[in-house]
């Protein structure tokens, strides 16, 4: 039996995927990340493969991928979650085309061909506007939590227009439409609305083309899919395991090349990678 | 997939020479400021007057390429700093910002003390923030200014200027030969200008000589991270028996390597054009970044602010001043519209032949910047052409987010690589 | 019969809120109507700061002053092509083209404000192919008589094409009428601004930003009657004077602040006594002689008698001057500068300034905005705390 790895280090997280040469998911582990990013990414590999129940040095082929994934030190290649994202997507809903996805401070979108493969892909600019930070702020200042905003918004009868998207000025901006009277859920729809209409403007950049996966934190947000579904006017895929998605990509690529001969096929590259 | 970046850049004897040759340039701006020098003619890099100016043995100086010397030497950040204080604001450009930063600390630089101005020649070229930029070093020095307005090449249909617009620079440039004969008490010498025209026309022909190298596989050296290393003779030297020698040993050097096939990367992998000027805080790790994956710079558009000479320009000996005027109108970047960098770039792709462009946009300069995003629509979706878009700054190292970057450019590579794979399939 | 003050109040109350709705409507219905009135006619939209109308509407036809979408829609396609770092006029103004609100111009000009602008004209171009798009060069040479002579050249130059696409050829009898009748609209708007100077609690900065702004989207014939409705009315009404600081107000020149904005500056405690909204369309600061060459006596105005503009680089005065002339002038007890958010022109300018006010002893704020914003909270702390500190200095 050959198993691979997936190790997706993020800023706050770090996911951790088995996958069998069957290509099914049979470990799985998330652990903060903390400052050790090294420690953290073995770890999560050790915590995954004991949840598969095999040994951690039994794996064929581990990818690293996510932000520390130069830290995967155990691993065999490093490959960036925008190209594990595309892959992860395509795994999960294989008629995917294009990937929404929302992190802590990353949007982007990825246009996704027929084997998962990236075709083009945009990435927010530099300020927070349309990230999970901006919602993360929006939440505090109306004193709630990321977990409990999006079903609240739902709950919204006439969103108010945000007159910023950005991160910083969201938490004055909700201080004043409070102190008009406004409702949370009207406010909060109002935040939604603001990010999903940036999110699709940015993704519209590669083409929006249906199935669309939305992956990332902030895909578990409710309010946030019904917000993106109704700018794009399509559903989107979204599932438990998106969080995992990046990992669910770097295993796959893992898989095949450890199916393909592996090491061989990238040989030199991937050495080098290692050091 | 990537590799370590390999020593990546071209390390010939050129460099010596580049380095004593411009470490020269700058010990006379150093004697300027002692007052044992020449004249110091401040100007913009792009499309200018310099062949007049070295005529009247006056010295050019190019705060733009003192700024971008104070960011490679990782001396930006106060200075900038020091002029945000001041009432600057964060979305000013920032090589203004580090030249009025740098010029109230004294004009002292590690690499030279830059004279005051005798002269602030504003050569108009399509950058509006120069305007301002001179505005305010004449209000700061109170040194004479004069602003040569040379019309932005605005004929959608066609890329020459208009007799107008000729007419109107070359009447300018005969103001300017008058001011500077009052100020150097010397009348123009017109045999002196033709030498020096001449000398200016040589080297643009060999530079436009050397660029065409690039055309090769694998390309001899990096159109954008090495040309910048001879663009500094092409600005500073330009017109002189130096700048001249410098071009014939430079394209002896690369003509050879040519021939060698050697190029600056083991092996090049992908062949690239990069848009945009450099990260110049963090012109390694940039450079890095793209050496990891075995992509050469064919050709960049940032080697061609100080003038396009590779699609057939040249001084003219026989009419010095119309070729100026031909040479701030039409043959450098800043003065050209947006769609005519489209073509330019489109040119680099086709006749270069490249795999893919990378765009690097910075805040600090929106002449550059400012619509890229329009830029990458129209060579992706019109002329399915890769396109990847990373932003920085050029001057301020604050903007300089190398995970972010590595992790776009890394991606970007990742998906080439792997249609190139299904293709071979 | 005479009117009561109580029905020309009402009246004023009436055109004010007419103004607003136009300024509002990025429909344009108010133009569209014109159009649809004057069958054949076409209408070419001005890009800020500065515009030859006269040249437009001697080819008769109409000016229209496209200045960005204030914060009436939401930008969705243009945030693909312009960067975050770019101001919001750019991106909105590509936004009203991207939308379709803009087919039914004939053409768009635009001239050589900042990068940003350069660089949309290029963008408009690509992306709009059946439309008139021309970019004028102004020149940046008033030192030397030749910056002059040149754009009396240019001005032919877009003439020429602005004739070509109106299939109308005007002659300098008619470029006059044309220059006579914006002549009256710049005096109109002279006279309120002197008129308001004089007695700030007649009418409001906000109040003649509306009458300006809304003059830039209608035909100049009805703008000068409304003008002169106003200008009639105004000495009569009702209101009485507010005990407020005296300001005045630079920076805002191309892109427009939120009406509401600068209602919030006014209710804070400011009377704004000048300021360089539209650069009041009132652009120069005499009469454009009539002439034979009515190109040279435009050309000769802007060179000579233009009011300042942050797009205009005038090496024979220095930067601050206009604006301590113009602070003192108005026995203002303060500058306030508010300008754009990454509008590099206003901030570089604000750079010199603040130095020059300093010198002068002239308190100022700097305030930033965007024209799509619709909340003033933070504005509004900022100049009730600055008006606060010169009461209680």
């Amino acid at each position: 039996m050959i198993y691979a790895g997936g190790v997706d280090v993020g800023s706050t997280q770090t996911k951790a995927i088995v996958l069998s040469e069957e290509r099914k998911i049979i470990g799985r582990a998330l652990i903060n990340t903390g400052a050790m990013v090294s420690q953290a990414a073995e770890r999560a590999f050790r915590e995954a493969a004991a949840d598969a129940g095999i040994a951690a040095g039994s794996a064929a082929y581990v990818v690293g991928t996510g932000y520390g994934r130069y830290k995967v030190t155990f691993g065999n290649a490093q490959i960036t979650e925008i190209s594990c994202h595309a892959r992860g997507a395509n795994f999960l809903f294989p008629k995917t085309r294009t990937v929404i996805d929302m992190g802590g401070q990353d949007a982007k979108g990825i246009r996704v061909g027929e084997d998962g493969d990236v075709k083009d892909f945009v990435m927010n600019d530099k300020c927070a506007a349309g990230t999970g930070r901006f919602l993360s702020n929006a939440a505090e200042t109306a004193g709630l939590t990321l977990d409990n905003m999006g079903p609240i918004s739902l709950q919204c009868k006439k969103p108010v227009r945000l007159s910023t998207v950005c991160a910083v000025f969201v938490e004055s901006d909700i201080m004043s439409y409070l102190a008009e009277g406004k409702t949370v859920p009207d406010i909060l729809g109002g935040v939604h609305s603001a990010i999903a209409a940036r999110t699709v403007a940015l993704v519209r950049r590669v083409g929006i083309e249906p199935e669309i996966t939305f992956t990332g934190g902030v895909s578990r947000n409710i309010g946030m899919v019904k917000a993106l579904e109704e700018k794009l006017g399509f559903p989107v895929n979204v599932c438990d395991d998106s969080h995992f998605i990046g990992a669910i990509g770097a295993a796959i690529f893992a898989l095949e090349r450890a199916l393909t001969g592996g090491v061989a096929a990238t040989s030199g590259a991937d050495k080098a990678a290692k050091k | 997939m990537a590799q370590p970046a390999p020593k990546s850049d071209y390390q010939g004897k050129l460099h010596n020479l580049q380095k004593d040759m411009i470490g020269r340039y700058y010990d006379s701006l150093t004697a300027a400021s002692e007052g044992r020098g020449k004249k110091a003619v401040y100007m913009m890099v792009s499309g200018n007057p310099v062949e007049l100016i070295q005529a009247f043995d006056m010295l050019p100086v190019y705060p733009e390429v003192n700024a971008l010397q104070l960011a490679v030497k990782k001396q930006s950040l106060p200075h900038i700093l020091a002029a945000e204080e001041m009432g600057y604001s964060t979305d000013n450009c920032a090589y203004v910002k580090a030249d009025v930063g740098m010029y109230f600390a004294g004009r002292k630089t590690p690499f030279a003390t830059i004279p005051e101005p005798d002269l602030i020649l504003c050569n108009y070229v399509g950058c509006n923030v120069y305007l301002q930029w001179f505005e305010h070093l004449a209000e700061f020095s109170k040194k004479p200014i004069y602003n040569l307005d040379v019309p932005f090449s605005r004929n959608m249909v066609s890329d020459e200027p208009s007799d107008d617009d000729v007419s109107y620079v070359v009447k300018q440039l005969e103001e300017l030969i008058e001011i500077c004969e009052r100020m150097t008490g010397k009348s123009l010498d017109f045999k002196k200008l033709q030498r020096i025209t001449e000398l200016s026309g040589e080297t643009g022909h060999l530079w436009s000589e050397i660029k065409k190298l690039t055309r090769e596989r694998p390309a001899p050296f990096d159109a954008y991270f090495d040309s910048v290393m001879m663009m500094a003779p092409l600005y500073c030297l330009r017109g002189t028996e130096d700048g001249l020698w410098f071009f014939q040993e430079a394209y002896k050097e690369m003509k050879k390597r040519a021939e060698m096939r050697e190029g600056p990367l083991p092996e090049e992998k992908f062949r690239i054009v990069i848009e945009g000027p450099p990260p110049w805080p963090y012109l390694r790790q940039f450079r890095d970044m793209f050496s990891r994956w075995g992509a050469v710079a064919i050709a960049s558009t940032y080697s061609t602010v100080g003038g396009i000479w590779e699609f057939g320009f040249q001084h003219d000996p026989l009419r010095p001043i119309e070729s100026m005027a031909k040479h701030m109108l039409q043959f450098n970047l800043c003065n050209r519209n947006f769609l005519q960098r489209y073509q330019q770039i489109k040119d680099y792709i086709d006749q270069w032949g490249a795999d893919a462009l990378v765009i690097h946009s910075v805040k600090s300069c929106r002449l550059f910047s400012a619509g890229q995003g329009d830029m990458r629509e129209y060579f992706t979706k019109q002329l399915g052409v890769p396109t990847l878009l990373v932003e920085s700054d050029i001057e301020d190292p604050r903007y300089f987010a190398e995970a972010q970057i590595r992790n776009r450019v890394d991606a970007f590579f990742e998906s080439l690589e792997h249609q190139r794979m299904l293709v071979k399939k | 019969m005479a009117t009561t003050p109580v029905q020309e109040a009402t009246r004023l109350h009436a055109i004010f809120e007419s103004c607003r709705e136009i300024t509002q409507d990025v429909e344009f219905s108010a133009a569209k109507q014109w159009l649809a009135e004057h069958p054949g006619r076409k209408a070419i939209g001005c890009f800020p700061i500065y515009c030859p109308v006269e040249l437009i509407h001697a080819c008769r036809m109409l000016p229209l002053g496209i200045i960005g979408a204030g914060n009436q829609i939401e930008i969705t396609y243009a945030d693909s092509r312009f960067q975050s770092f770019v101001c919001s006029i750019v991106k909105s103004t590509l936004e009203l083209g991207f939308t379709k609100r803009l087919e039914f111009v004939e053409g768009m000009l635009f001239h050589n404000i900042c990068d940003p602008a350069r660089n949309l004209a290029s963008v408009f171009i690509r992306n709009f192919p059946g439309m008139f798009v021309d970019y004028i060069h102004f020149p940046q040479n008033f030192a030397s008589p030749l910056g002059m002579q040149y754009l009396q050249k240019e001005y032919r130059r877009i003439l020429d094409a602005l004739q070509e696409r109106s299939g109308y050829k005007p002659t300098a009898e008619d470029l006059n009428r044309s220059i006579q009748l914006y002549n009256r609209i710049r005096a109109a708007l002279r006279e309120l601004y002197r008129l308001r100077s004089e007695k700030p609690h007649l009418i409001s900065a906000a109040e003649q930003f509306l009458l300006t702004r809304a003059g830039t989207l209608m035909s100049p014939e009805k703008n000068v009657e409304m003008l002169e409705e106003v200008l009639a009315a105004l000495p009569t009404r009702a209101t009485r004077p507010k005990d407020r600081i005296r300001v005045v107000l630079e920076g805002s020149f191309c892109e427009l602040p939120p009406v509401a904005l600068i209602e919030t500056i006014e209710e804070a405690g400011c009377y704004i006594l000048d300021d360089d909204f539209l650069r009041g369309w009132r652009w120069f600061t005499q009469e454009v002689p009539i002439e034979a060459n009515p190109l040279h006596a435009l050309a000769e105005s802007y060179s000579e008698r233009a009011y300042y503009s942050g797009s205009k680089h005038d090496s024979r005065e220095v930067k601050a001057a206009h604006l301590i002339k113009m602070a003192q002038d108005q026995k203002a007890d303060a500058v306030v500068i508010m300008a754009a958010k990454f509008c590099e022109p206003a901030l570089f300018d604000y750079a010199l300034y603040r130095k020059a006010l300093d010198d002068a002893k002239i308190p100022h704020l700097l305030l930033e905005f965007e024209e799509k914003t619709w909340i003033f909270d933070r504005a509004r702390s900022e100049a009730e705390t600055f008006v606060e500190s010169l009461l209680f200095d």
